[in-house]
């Protein structure tokens, strides 16, 4: 494990109501945001292609200026700051590794050109190096490494000019999936060792799941919902995140009565079941067109004969539906069923790889659902778009 | 009706050995996936099959029949590569529909045929976009459609990272509809899929092969894969493991019960009763470890030969407390780190081996059970049923390195 680097001040992010536009303003990339980065943090931009999360990252390294707005870092605005200047360390997703220099060169190469005393030099990129675990390859040269070598190198060269913000643009996207599915908690710890406040950019879901402090997802220029991975999955504040996160089941459906409790009965669409779902805040009124969303893991499933009454659990917030077992799919870690309701909708159940069950395909099983699992949304206007994830 | 047989195949480009002596039988209608980190000569193998890459040594055959010497017209098959090749100037329809349907008889048979493949794959309503107009992910479904829709004609479809550029989500739904189909009782498909993605592979598979430098190292199903690696490569492929070096004791006397099934009578347990034979291993803690090893690979084993034993993340369980008397194989740690991850929390667990510190990864359905209970700093037991612990005849430290080793 690493030691705890000593730091000053860690820095905070404050964007507040930012614009950007291009083409004399006819695109609008960014769209009035405000956000806080705390210090300490580590923060994901995520979202689809042309969201916006790439020019607010490059607004906050200085290297887009703002068409309106500020950027704050520890409460300074440093619009008048280069970005050379800004205390910040750069890692991007095609490296911008000198090959013809070699590890050691990488790192002292900035350092040099910033006009440090040599003792100091081999101080900081010792200490960077050591901290990535390259030190012993110093002299090599960096086509020794693979990818996940050559982003530790960046980061070495990031840290070494003395950086307390990390700023990176799909560090992981050239990495093979399964390369990062390892690599990417190595990232995480080292950045979290390090005490670093850092922003980090991606379209990939799964990856800021695995990595992130706190999530700001982004569409279409503006931001959708920000919070902990935790709070984001457990309750998503739209369709789009809702699905953009974690796999997720949705059925459409309308309003069929209101009752106490702030709860209601829905009714999925021809002739499916009738569910009682959660209506706080009296959102929805009657006949109102709702999609539910539920999430994979939360579908518990029964054999027919299943004895409730006599259960140890209690099932009391446990609404049980039949449906036809269409397909079951070991993937190690979990399974999937594929299952189909009687108006011929389908949707998916997740549980662990080692699920004892002695279904059969293509009968009658009876799923379940804790009503607190069920989300409620207004049928948007065009429900594909918001499913679509590009 | 499509079965294929490789015999011996190899294939070099220059001094690059890309593919070396590999012996394969796909079954028809077998849904067949290549899997493989990259480099490993999956696509290679692919093009030899397809009849675009003849091999240096070694045949290819068709339903018994050899077809080394045939082109890729005369297989007679549908395929879908990574470089999609859309035509530039044709809109979505077009493009999906020029080859093989075209001359279909029943234009509303075509018509229904489109309809229902672009929406499978989610591109309902762009009919008229050009493929400059779309995304890398559209243009693999646009490719995707056309290679689907090709069925008519053939019974075998080719497929090269058919989901490499789709959000998780679409991909594990692609890959349902994918196998679904391909098991239509209409279609008689057989198909097969190179990916790099071992979920993937696990979705959509009836059998796995997994390749590695030009090799095949396993064919199986995703169960066998999964439950009995041939070795430490394909088990830490399939997901992340945790290993400790150790020495096996194969004294007379057991030091506990380790022949009886950890849950009697229960099908999961009982079937990796069958495949693989329990034994006693030292791992440098006061007592005796047990976990299974191959049935081929007991005799290899000797008393005190060093092994290596493998347990998945997944696999461990953890209890809050020192309760390592109550279990076996039980280890005592503590939480360093934890991270929700959606379906799983991930736990980074310090324990003391040996006098030496090391990190077990543990990862738990992330219930709010777990949310609340198990929290960093905390001591915690981890422990694992000898069923789900693997054992390997020591692979030495340059393997283990070389296969831990990030790419």
């Amino acid at each position: 494990m690493l030691q705890k680097k000593e730091v000053g001040k860690i820095p905070s992010i404050e964007l507040v109501d930012v614009t950007k536009t291009f083409n004399e303003g006819n695109v609008i990339a960014v769209d009035s945001i405000s956000l806080q980065i705390d210090e300490g943090d580590y923060v994901f931009l995520l979202g689809p292609t042309g969201c916006g999360k790439t020019t607010t990252l490059r607004m906050i390294a200085g290297l887009e200026k703002p068409t309106k707005g500020r950027v704050l870092i520890d409460g300074k605005d440093i619009e008048a700051i280069p970005p050379e200047d800004r205390d910040m360390g750069f890692i991007f997703q095609h490296f911008e590794i000198f090959d013809h220099l070699t590890v050691w060169e990488n790192v002292t190469f900035g350092l040099e050109m910033r006009g440090y005393s040599d003792n100091y030099i081999i101080r900081e990129a010792e200490k960077a190096l050591k901290t990535v675990g390259l030190l012993d390859y110093a002299d090599e040269y960096p086509n020794i490494f693979g990818n996940p070598g050559l982003q530790k190198l960046g980061i070495a060269r990031a840290i070494a000019t003395g950086a307390k913000i990390l700023i990176m643009d799909e560090p992981l996207g050239s990495l093979d999936p399964k390369v990062s599915s390892v690599f990417r908690h190595e990232l995480r710890n080292l950045i979290k060792d390090l005490g670093l406040t850092a922003i980090h950019v991606t379209h990939n879901q799964e990856e800021a799941m695995s990595i992130a402090d706190k999530i700001i997802i982004m569409r279409s220029g503006k931001i959708l919902q920000m919070g902990t991975p935790y709070e984001l999955y457990e309750n998503p504040n739209s369709i789009f995140v809702a699905n953009f996160l974690g796999e997720t089941n949705f059925l459409q459906g309308f309003v069929l009565k209101l009752l106490e409790n702030d709860q209601m009965n829905i009714w999925i669409r021809l002739g499916g079941p009738k569910i009682i779902c959660n209506n706080f805040n009296n959102r929805f009124n009657l006949d109102d067109n709702i999609v539910i969303s539920f999430r994979f893991e939360d579908v518990y499933l029964f054999p027919l004969n299943y004895d409730f009454e006599n259960s140890p659990f209690d099932w009391s917030k446990i609404q049980t539906f039949k449906v036809i077992l269409e397909a079951a799919r070991f993937i190690g870690a979990t399974k999937r069923f594929y299952l189909i309701l009687d108006n011929g909708d389908s949707f998916v159940s997740l549980k662990p790889g080692n699920f004892e069950e002695n279904f059969i395909i293509r009968e009658e099983i009876i799923a379940g659902i804790n009503l607190d699992d069920i989300h409620v949304f207004k049928t948007p206007e065009n429900l594909f778009n918001e499913l679509s994830l590009t | 009706m499509v079965q294929i047989e490789l015999i011996n195949i190899s294939k070099s480009f220059r001094n690059f050995r890309a593919i070396d002596n590999i012996s394969l039988e796909i079954k028809d209608r077998e849904y067949f996936i290549i899997l493989g980190p990259t480099g490993a000569g999956k696509t290679t193998l692919l093009k030899i099959i397809a009849g675009l890459l003849k091999p240096n040594a070694g045949k290819v055959l068709f339903d018994g029949k050899d077809v080394t010497d045939q082109t890729s017209e005369e297989r007679n098959l549908g395929f879908m590569f990574e470089n999609y090749a859309l035509f530039p100037h044709m809109n979505i329809v077009e493009n999906i529909s020029y080859s093989g349907r075209v001359h279909a008889s029943d234009r509303a048979q075509t018509q229904a045929l489109v309809d229902q493949v672009l929406m499978m794959t989610l591109l309902t309503g762009r009919n008229d976009a050009v493929p400059e107009e779309l995304s890398g992910g559209m243009k693999q479904r646009v490719a995707l459609c056309r290679a689907l829709l090709n069925l008519e004609q053939t019974k075998l479809l080719i497929l090269d990272e058919p989901l490499k550029a789709l959000d998780a989500g679409l991909r594990m739904n692609l890959g349902r509809e994918l196998l679904l189909m391909a098991k239509s009782k209409q279609l008689k498909l057989t198909v097969i899929h190179v990916t790099n993605d071992e979920e993937e592979a696990m979705m959509a598979a009836d059998r796995i092969a997994i390749m590695d430098n030009g090799k095949l190292i396993q064919v199986g199903t995703p169960h066998e894969i999964y439950y009995h690696p041939r070795n430490l490569f394909v088990a830490n492929f399939m997901s992340e493991i945790n290993y400790f070096e150790g020495t096996c004791i194969k004294s007379t006397k057991p030091p506990w019960d380790i022949y009886k099934s950890s849950k009697q009578g229960d099908k999961f347990y009982a079937k990796i009763h069958e495949e693989s034979i329990p034994m006693p291993v030292n791992i440098g803690f006061d007592e005796i470890f047990a976990a299974y090893v191959k049935k081929e690979y007991f005799n290899d084993i000797n008393h005190g030969d060093k092994v290596l034993l493998v347990v998945r993340a997944n696999h461990i369980k953890i209890r809050l407390g020192n309760r390592v008397k109550d279990k076996k194989n039980a280890i005592l740690g503590k939480i360093i780190r934890r991270k929700f991850m959606g379906v799983f929390y991930r736990f980074e667990v310090l324990i003391k081996v040996n006098k030496q510190e090391k990190i077990i990864i543990i990862t738990v359905p992330a219930t709010s059970e777990v949310h609340k209970t198990f929290l960093e700093n905390l001591e915690v037991t981890i422990y694992f049923p000898k069923e789900l612990g693997i054992v390997f005849k020591y692979p030495g430290k340059d393997v283990i390195k070389e296969v831990l080793k990030l790419e």
